[in-house]
């Protein structure tokens, strides 16, 4: 099946998920031209929300995508707090839910650093441009260096707009 | 008249870097790109870049045949 990320996101909004955008994804919604093949997100991690996302993920096979043999998702209570990212698989596309972002911090960092969008009539939180620029500074891969120059770039845009 | 110098080759560096449009089309960008997406939605934006990437995995798939 081919991704959908509006989808996967929706559910995690309808599900009560909370949650940010972030990573490459968050550079899309921007106005970012690359394309990338997952969707990231900072969450909190409390066993609470990880069980409203596994929920809202439950019928689409979730696997966690970097374990042997790919292991399904199946957290409990118990075993949600042996976590502090998941990179998972789905039907509908990669999911990695991460609770720290180098260069900005925890959940409520990230949260507070974000900014409500609205797609196809859902309210989601995005990392806003400066502190999604220094989280990308922050991880400095090869990859990293051109979306900061596109997301430079489209703040200047912005700026003159 | 050093020092002047220095400060001088200073500024003029600040003053390349500092205009961030130049520095991406400098890499390679297609800003016009980045112009056209400054004009769309959310909705939109999220919309294009879907198309592209099942293309992209539609590409990927044929390949292997």
């Amino acid at each position: 099946m081919s991704s959908d990320f509006s989808n996967l996101l929706e559910r995690l909004v309808k599900a009560g998920v909370d949650f940010v955008i972030v990573g490459g994804f968050a550079g899309v919604v921007h106005g970012c031209t690359y394309v990338t093949q997952d969707v990231d997100i900072c969450c909190d991690f409390s066993a609470a929300n990880l069980l409203a996302l596994q929920k809202a993920l439950s019928d689409l096979d979730p696997v966690h995508r970097m374990t042997p043999g790919r292991k399904k998702l199946q957290l409990t209570e118990q075993t949600c707090g042996q976590f502090k990212n998941l990179y998972l698989d789905t039907k509908i596309g990669r999911l990695d839910c991460l609770s720290f972002i180098d260069g900005l911090g925890d959940y409520d960092q990230v949260k507070r650093a974000s900014r409500l969008v609205e797609v196809e009539d859902i309210k989601m939180c995005v990392l806003n441009l400066d502190a999604l620029i220094k989280a990308k500074r922050a991880m400095n891969r090869p990859r990293d260096k051109e979306a900061v120059l596109q997301l430079e770039a489209i703040k200047k845009l912005k700026n003159s707009q | 008249m050093a020092a002047k110098q220095n400060k001088s080759r200073k500024t003029k560096c600040k003053s390349v870097q500092a205009d961030p449009i130049q520095a991406a089309v400098d890499y390679g960008i297609d800003v016009s790109a980045l112009i056209d997406n400054a004009g769309r939605s959310c909705t939109e934006r999220i919309k294009r870049h879907q198309i592209a990437l099942n293309t992209a995995e539609k590409l990927r798939k044929a390949r292997k045949l």
